[in-house]
């Protein structure tokens, strides 16, 4: 097996592994019993999640073929590493659509899966681990198991934001969801304050399917936690000159070379920050907008995490649950701005009630704040330890797909679901993350 | 081809589970109709490869086959699984192993040779045979840039493709004066595809969707030689024009 440098979507680290590229689900998976190993889609999870070191990396991109697509019923079943994007190249213009979608189209399928990858529409259709019907899981004994809610249950529920840990994904069937076209109706509404944001997002519960908040972490004084309320539903309105169920174009630009790691400084974000926010007038603006800039506005720059430099940056996403408020948030926002870390594009949700089969999945009622950082080394990660403490005492949980750091007592607070999940694991499969919290 | 035809698109593919051959067959279900007869040793992956498009819309069959016996009936088996007119014929198949150990092996020698090229000829003997009795239709057989000169790295597969490329020429000659006739040889550079699963991938590898849609292109113009992407033909240009003395010193 030839060895290749795997880095995740952070850069922050990279490992070299021997690595194995899967390319038909008939072909022999031969690695020796012993060793260790991880499958590897698009390596868009931020920290080290996606990696494995001494073991060895399964390719699965190469899994990219359809298997079967019912355009009556929305039922789509298909290889592990087609990609979202191929997805929606493929049901949109039969006027299908993900029922929930990450912000990047860029994952693998089974990626959303291991991940339980969760959306702008949490607060209505919970995470994508409720839309999976179905899918085959090799175990590193050999055996292909079809895991659904009636079969194998156990290892569907642990596979289900199981970050690869139960086995490989071979393929796995989802349920996609009816749009009345590929445009949105959109309304951005600017708001001062974590209490702002709140009143909002009860006021949006009802009426809007899609909503997102863009906040401002590194502002103070007046402007203190500022930021953009971002909501959207698709429609079938005023859709005069556009095509209705138009693709995503590819990306135009890409980020060629890993910039100088200074072009994201506190000043650089600060000014962006204050341009993106006043980009929108205060009372408000509606426009329609198709859904590539409206679910991926970051995925029209390939390779757009290149911009963070070569030590690369961190991610750091939490939830705290509904019943600590909006206390932890505006704590968060205190320390990072007196941290003088520069955040660029922090991401503020409210996560609704409905529950994903997963036992590790991420996403649960509350709020949720995603956070990037350049890594400054030191002074960055003395952040998020004061960071932990507030999540800690709110009783909330981090992401593990974008985390390169929880301490393994966090991941077991956070995560009642891990004894359960524990007998489930594939004592074959391990990555780095995994090293790190699990249980000794 | 007329693209505007209203009649779905008859394409056979040799080697129906090659990647850019699949990539070719969704790059014309992307303008048009296409029904598609695969021939393939493979049938697990035969049918995942008919499974594929299927969920894309296009009408798929497949046909076990071994297409390195040049004593199957294709004319036969052809009209009796794809009855009608044939628009294009897709020669696909090939084998790409690691050049070292055939050196030291003459029976992988010989069925490399065999395989790249006198399989390859000979289907497209037919498939040409079967063009002048329909007075029309493409040829596409897939080359490769390795045919430009022999590199010590690839000179095996390089020189079945040579020979392959050879023989489309003078078959292009052949038939020149049928005026609806065209025979496209396609000369892929670097592609990730299961082929090239074991090379390390730089900036010069192109997705299979990429040399499958500048293919597809080639092949509507009925282009006899193309290279995809064609910039590839300036850097063969420059290998095939280095002087021995500089050329012996490389590692290509």
């Amino acid at each position: 097996m030839r060895v290749v440098e795997f880095q995740s979507w952070g850069r922050v680290q990279a490992v070299r592994s021997p690595c194995l590229e899967l390319s038909w689900l008939d072909q022999s998976v031969f690695i020796a019993p012993e060793a260790k190993r991880l499958a590897y889609g698009l390596g868009r999870s931020y920290g080290d999640s996606c990696l494995l070191s001494g073991g060895v990396m399964i390719r699965t991109r190469g899994l990219n073929k359809l298997i079967h697509f019912d355009r009556e019923s929305g039922l789509l079943r298909a290889e592990a590493g087609v990609t979202l994007s191929e997805i929606l190249e493929l049901v949109v213009p039969e006027g299908w659509f993900l029922s929930t979608s990450p912000g990047t189209r860029f994952v693998t399928l089974a990626g959303a899966i291991a991940n339980d990858i969760h959306g702008k529409n949490h607060h209505v259709a919970g995470a994508i681990g409720c839309h999976v019907r179905k899918f085959s899981l090799l175990r590193s004994n050999g055996s292909r198991l079809e895991c659904s809610p009636a079969q194998n249950e156990p290892l569907f529920a642990a596979t289900i934001g199981g970050l690869g840990l139960t086995g490989l994904i071979l393929w796995a069937e989802i349920q996609l969801v009816r749009t009345p076209s590929a445009w949105l109706e959109v309304e951005l509404v600017p708001f001062t304050g974590v209490k702002e944001f709140m009143s909002l997002t009860e006021e949006s519960a009802k009426g809007w399917e899609h909503t997102v908040a863009w906040f401002d972490a590194a502002a103070r004084g007046k402007n203190f936690a500022r930021g953009i309320y971002i909501r959207g539903n698709f429609t079938a309105d005023g859709l005069a000159g556009k095509e209705p169920r138009k693709i995503h174009p590819q990306p135009r630009l890409s980020v060629p070379m890993t910039m100088p790691s200074c072009t994201l400084n506190s000043w650089s974000v600060k000014a962006f920050n204050a341009l993106y926010f006043h980009r929108v007038p205060r009372s408000g603006r509606k426009l329609l907008q198709h859904y590539e800039p409206f679910f991926y506005p970051l995925d029209a720059v390939d390779g757009w995490s290149k911009i963070y430099g070569k030590r690369g940056f961190f991610q750091y996403q939490s939830v705290t649950p509904e019943a600590a408020g909006v206390q932890p948030l505006e704590e968060m926002a205190r320390a990072i701005s007196a941290s003088g870390e520069a955040s660029f594009l922090a991401v503020l949700k409210t996560f609704g009630p409905r529950t994903s089969p997963g036992l590790l999945s991420f996403p649960k009622a509350g709020i949720t704040l995603a956070l990037d950082f350049p890594n400054r080394g030191q002074t960055t990660l003395r952040l998020f330890d004061r960071l932990d403490a507030i999540v800690r005492a709110a009783k909330g949980r981090l992401y593990p797909a974008k985390d390169s750091r929880m301490s393994a007592e966090d991941f077991r607070n956070g995560y009642p679901g891990l004894q359960e999940f524990l007998p489930q694991v594939d004592p074959a499969f391990c990555s780095d993350f995994w090293k790190r919290v699990a249980p000794a | 081809m007329n693209a505007n035809d209203k009649a779905p698109l008859s394409v056979v593919v040799f080697g129906g589970t090659s990647a850019i051959a699949q990539a070719i067959v969704r790059a014309a279900a992307r303008e048009r109709s296409v029904r598609v007869l695969l021939l393939g040793r493979n049938v697990q992956r035969l049918q995942s490869v008919k499974n594929d498009l299927a969920a894309r819309g296009l009408s798929a069959e497949f046909q076990c086959a071994d297409l390195s016996d040049s004593t199957v009936p294709w004319e036969s088996l052809l009209r009796a699984a794809m009855p009608g007119k044939i628009d294009l014929f897709l020669v696909a198949h090939g084998e790409l192993p690691e050049q070292e150990p055939i050196l030291n092996d003459p029976a992988w020698l010989a069925r490399t040779l065999q395989v790249n090229f006198v399989s390859a000829a000979v289907i497209a003997t037919v498939c040409a045979r079967m063009l002048e009795q329909q007075g029309g239709g493409s040829l596409a057989v897939i080359g490769s840039v390795a045919a430009d000169r022999g590199r010590a790295s690839n000179f095996v597969y390089g020189s079945a493709k040579a020979g392959l490329e050879t023989f489309l020429e003078g078959m292009r000659h052949r038939l020149a004066k049928i005026p609806n006739i065209r025979i496209t040889t396609i000369k892929p550079g670097l592609t990730d595809t299961p082929m090239t699963a074991d090379m390390p991938k730089g900036p010069l590898f192109s997705s299979a969707e990429k040399v499958g849609t500048l293919s597809w292109e080639a092949i509507k113009k009925g282009v006899p030689v193309a290279y995809v992407p064609g910039w590839w033909w300036m850097i063969l240009t420059i290998v095939r024009w280095l002087p021995r003395k500089i050329f012996y010193r490389t590692k290509l």
